[in-house]
């Protein structure tokens, strides 16, 4: 190709917008490269030959070949990873449920009604964010026990619903407060009561919001590990968080790097799948959640 | 009040008293969760705080002694001290990678949503495998770090990362702005898209430099978000814990030991469940000192117009 | 042969699911990493017996916590294999069943591991018997010495000649090194390795009735001095400083000369790692004499468990020559004296340096086992991270003799 010269005015002014989105994008490539590598390194290097999970990801991706060692060898873990994967799913699903269900009752509720000590108990749950809850583990693992949900996946979806709520119910308030009381008022004219003008009428109009909440009720049951530990106490029932911890600690004195880079690839990839398919929802829910 | 006042209330309250009821009941699955998971154990947690209460075998009453032993616990202090560090900078890191990175991604070009989806991809996975993943990334044999710096020439030997304090705190402050950033850069974009662009525009127009505009328009405006931001991030901090139990063990040399992790080993490692209660009422109350910081922030935003 | 045990098992365990509802089922935890000695007993055992045993792999940093959590909340399993080192602080509590009768009245008592009582006895009951022996020795690869040009078949006997020996294994070249030790703060790891040196020239870190620090010691200072040497000629891999225990057996790896490891490892280096040609010897001590850690597991009962019965069968199972045997093809030492040579018949003639080193072993007896040595953020794993890699040697021995006097004190 021949250089073009010229002196135009509007070509200049072009080439400067190019060479300023060049550099725009440069730099969005390298940022891009810096928060995705990780993840990149991990699930290429989890591919290697069982022999080779103790060597530097030099380059990262399989050189001898594709091979699930990894793969198997975490399958060795505790009681295999389809069970640990079963259990993980059961209680973050669980927790999306029911985080779901109080939150938007308790949100209609905040959000609609006045009744005695509203602002009390609207900062109680906010205040349930602020003690760290690694400290009243104990006193949760007697609760349980006396509420016979001691090592039970139930048991530990409810602690995991209460941890939720102080960032769903402020969530969920925030969504019915945004939708027109006109709506509601009218609907009742039409005849719709209580639950079903709730779900009927009003549920479609706070969607984005209960997505918001699924997905970071999901997130965090997912990934939650000190929880799970204390609170389970047997292989059958352990969540994949805590099958890492054993990961991690190694195996008969030696940390399989293999493993681990199975066990990450494992535990991120449902994340980012639900991130990505709902990515809309939460971003959207993010920042409402800022604005409000 | 007359007569005919409280006659002309008095069906309203009725309706209100009845509504009220109806409003307690849309709450009451969420409170009787946050009564038995959190309001009890806080209850119990503060009975137990005046205990000397191992895990096993029997407790002993003893009034404030736990709280006492606190200020003259060198451990815990030095426990405060490194949690305050951390926070600091940490946060100071955050917000140097997140606050360029919102101005990058917040105008609408091509493959804009493609990069803010990429950067906030790490939030999604959890701390403790982000942590785990860093592990491995920082090993010194097996890891990507040291033997891609060494592949490169730049060292003669991979460098053990986790092995002295500065290096393993520079690497935990690495995967946490990798893992937060994402979080913070969103908060501080929804402040960015706020500020009407009449406003940027004029300011362009009467001869404003970028940097000035930044300065004297887009930070005050911005006030608010970076007060939330900054709110969740040094909360979020000073809770701070899987990274150091996972990535470091509290190491090198004892020296990365955060408040909770101190509580956490007080309270299951040294079994002192009373002195553990005690350290956690007392994080109870600074997290409440700083919360009320955080309402009065809010304050002050909702009372402008 | 493994899979059709395994399924032999399983029918077995359907058999008796469906027929015999009398038949008890035991729950005991282990921490992870016991490998697979155990679980090949708990298998043999619930294929040949009505009772059966539900064994749970508790990872091993937590499994105290968790089970003392677990009593608090009275949740607890029937048993438990326990590291014998806690022992005393839980029968102190008051948690554990009281053994001594039955635990005298087996004909075999008096043979059982010795130390291994003696940390399970608390104010002359028995509350815990040995379910696994685990002493420490050294280890050195004799494909590396031949390759450095040293004699394979000559074990080392003091760490002058460890130390020249590594320098010339290091010299072999890059990732080639000539010692290792896991020093990123494994208080239990470095109590297992380490303290043999201080023990086998004489001294100790407490005093014999347990209410003293001793750290600072010349026979201490010395030991730190052979380790800090071999770290700072580099014949140490970078990893050690930052190892918490997780990468304890790095020997296997292939390219570690020589290491203190536990006489478990002997086993597991046979099967699981027969390409590694290796010998063991006694730990030397810093300045003379040989000495040895005895550590592994007791085997504990939860104070009220129902099912008490149901644990003596399982636990005299484990006695029997059969139970014997099977642990100790997996790697774990005999804990009865008196039918060792027989267990040991056909095995590694290696395993026997294990038995003689409990001969000259020490296992320190203090209730405050995990706050002094074994918690990561403790002081003696800060110590011994502090005074091998860290610049202030005098500091880290006397802040370190300072925490665990007050630490003893506050026990008291």
């Amino acid at each position: 190709m021949t250089p073009v010269k010229t002196t135009s005015a509007k070509q200049r002014r072009a080439r400067i917008a190019a060479r300023s989105n060049g550099a725009y994008h440069a730099t969005g490539i390298a940022v891009s490269l810096f928060f995705l590598a990780p993840f990149v390194i991990a699930f290429l290097a989890s591919f290697r030959h069982g022999a080779e999970a103790g060597l530097p990801p030099l380059p990262p991706w399989p050189t001898n070949g594709f091979s699930l060692d990894a793969y198997r060898l975490l399958d060795g873990f505790g009681a295999g990873i389809w069970q640990h994967m079963l259990n993980s799913l059961l209680v973050s699903l669980a927790t999306v449920v029911l985080t779901v269900i109080v939150s938007l009752l308790a949100g209609y509720g905040f959000s609609r009604y006045r009744f005695p000590l509203k602002n009390m108990l609207f900062v109680l749950i906010i205040a349930t964010l602020m003690i760290p809850f690694q400290s009243i583990l104990t006193p949760l693992f007697i609760i349980l026990a006396k509420l016979g949900l001691n090592n039970s996946l139930l048991g530990l979806t409810l602690v995991y619903v209460t941890l939720q709520l102080p960032f769903s119910v402020f969530m969920m308030r925030n969504a019915f407060d945004a939708v027109p009381k006109e709506i509601e008022e009218a609907a009742r004219i039409d005849g719709a009561r209580d639950l079903g003008l709730l779900v009927r009428v009003l549920l479609p109009l706070v969607l984005p919001g209960v997505a918001t909440v699924a997905i970071f009720a999901f997130l965090n049951a997912w990934n939650e590990f000190l929880a799970a530990l204390i609170l389970l106490s047997s292989n059958e029932k352990y969540t994949l968080p805590v099958l890492m911890m054993a990961v991690r600690a190694g195996r008969l004195g030696a940390v399989n790097w293999g493993a681990v880079q199975a066990g990450v690839a494992v535990m991120t990839i449902p994340c980012l799948i639900v991130f990505l398919l709902l990515q809309r929802y939460y971003m959207r829910g993010l920042m409402a959640g800022a604005v409000k | 009040m007359t007569i005919s006042g409280s006659n002309a209330l008095l069906p309203r309250r009725r309706r209100s008293r009845r509504t009220g009821l109806r409003g307690l009941v849309y709450i009451a699955p969420a409170m009787a969760l946050v009564v038995a998971f959190f309001v009890v154990p806080v209850i119990f947690t503060g009975w137990m705080s005046l205990h000397n209460w191992p895990l096993m075998g029997g407790t002993r009453w003893i009034g404030f002694k736990n709280y006492v032993r606190m200020f003259h616990d060198a451990r815990f202090m030095s426990a405060l001290q490194f949690t305050a560090y951390y926070t600091v900078i940490v946060t100071i890191a955050i917000f140097t990678v997140a606050f360029p990175l919102a101005i990058f991604v917040e105008k609408q070009r091509r493959f804009v949503g493609a990069y803010r989806t990429i950067i906030f991809l790490p939030v999604v996975v959890g701390l403790a495998t982000a942590s785990l993943l860093w592990v491995w990334l920082a090993n010194v044999d097996s890891g990507f770090i040291g033997p891609a710096l060494r592949a490169l020439g730049w060292v003669d030997k991979s460098p053990n990362l986790l092995a002295t304090f500065d290096s393993a705190f520079l690497t935990i402050i690495v995967m946490v702005v990798w893992k937060i950033a994402g979080f913070t850069m969103i908060i501080l974009l929804t402040g960015l898209q706020a500020i009407p662009s009449e406003l940027t525009e004029a300011a362009r127009i009467d001869g404003a430099g970028r940097w000035q505009r930044f300065r004297y328009l887009t930070l005050p405006l911005m006030r608010k978000t970076i007060a939330l931001a900054l709110i969740i991030s040094v909360t979020g901090s000073i809770l701070a814990f899987d990274q150091f139990y996972i990535m470091t063990s509290g190491g090198p040399q004892n020296r990365m030991i955060s408040v909770v992790y101190y509580i956490f080993n007080q309270s299951f490692v040294s079994f002192n469940l009373g002195y553990g209660a005690a350290l956690s009422i007392a994080l109870l109350a600074i997290l409440v000192a700083i919360s009320i910081v955080q309402l009065w922030l809010l304050r002050v935003r909702e009372e402008k117009p | 042969m493994i899979k059709r045990l395994l399924s032999a098992t399983s029918i077995a365990v359907l058999c008796l699911a469906s027929s015999a509802s009398a038949a008890e089922k035991v729950e005991m935890w282990v921490r992870t990493g016991v490998g697979d000695a155990f679980k090949k007993t708990v298998e043999a055992y619930n294929s040949s017996h009505e009772n059966q045993v539900a064994m749970t792999e508790v990872p091993f940093s937590e499994l105290v916590q968790k089970y003392a959590t677990s009593i608090a909340g009275g949740q607890a399993p029937d048993a438990l294999s326990m590291d014998l080192i806690y022992n005393p602080a839980f029968a102190a509590a008051g948690q554990l069943e009281d053994l001594t009768d039955w635990a005298k009245s087996l004909p075999y008592f008096n043979s059982l591991s010795p130390s291994h009582v003696k940390l399970g006895t608390y104010q002359d009951r028995i509350y815990g018997l040995p379910l696994s022996v685990e002493t420490s020795v050294f280890a050195w690869n004799k494909d590396l010495y031949k390759k450095a040009g040293l004699d394979p078949e000559k074990a080392p006997s003091s760490w002058d000649e460890i130390t020249a020996n590594a320098e010339k294994i290091r010299a072999l070249g890059d990732d080639t090194y000539g010692f290792y030790f896991s020093g990123g703060g494994c208080g239990g790891c470095m109590i297992f390795t380490f303290t043999p040196l201080v023990w086998g020239s004489g001294a100790d870190i407490l005093s014999a009735d347990g209410k003293t620090a001793t750290l600072d010691t010349p026979q201490m200072r010395k030991a730190v001095d052979i380790y800090r040497t071999m770290v700072k000629k580099d014949l140490v891999p970078a990893g050690a400083a930052s190892d918490n225990g997780a990468n304890f057996l790095s020997f296997t790896n292939g390219k570690i000369g020589q290491q203190s490891l536990g006489a478990f490892a002997i086993g597991s280096l046979v099967t699981e790692h027969p390409e590694i040609n290796f010998g063991v010897t006694l730990i030397p001590g810093a300045t003379g004499g040989t000495s040895s850690f005895a550590g592994g597991d007791n085997f504990v009962i939860t104070k009220g468990t129902p099912k008490i019965a149901a644990v003596k069968e399982f636990l005299e199972y484990i006695y029997s020559e059969d139970g014997q045997k099977i642990m100790a093809k997996y790697g774990s030492l005999p804990t009865r004296g008196d039918i060792a040579d027989k267990v040991l018949d056909g095995l590694d003639p290696r395993l026997q340096v294990g038995i003689q080193a409990i001969s000259v072993a020490k296992t320190p007896y203090t209730l405050q086992f995990n706050d002094l040595i074994n918690s990561a953020n403790g002081p003696w794993a800060t110590f011994t991270s502090a005074a091998i890699f860290g610049d202030d040697e005098d500091g880290a021995f006397a802040s370190a003799q300072g925490e665990m006097q007050s630490i003893i004190d506050s026990g008291q």
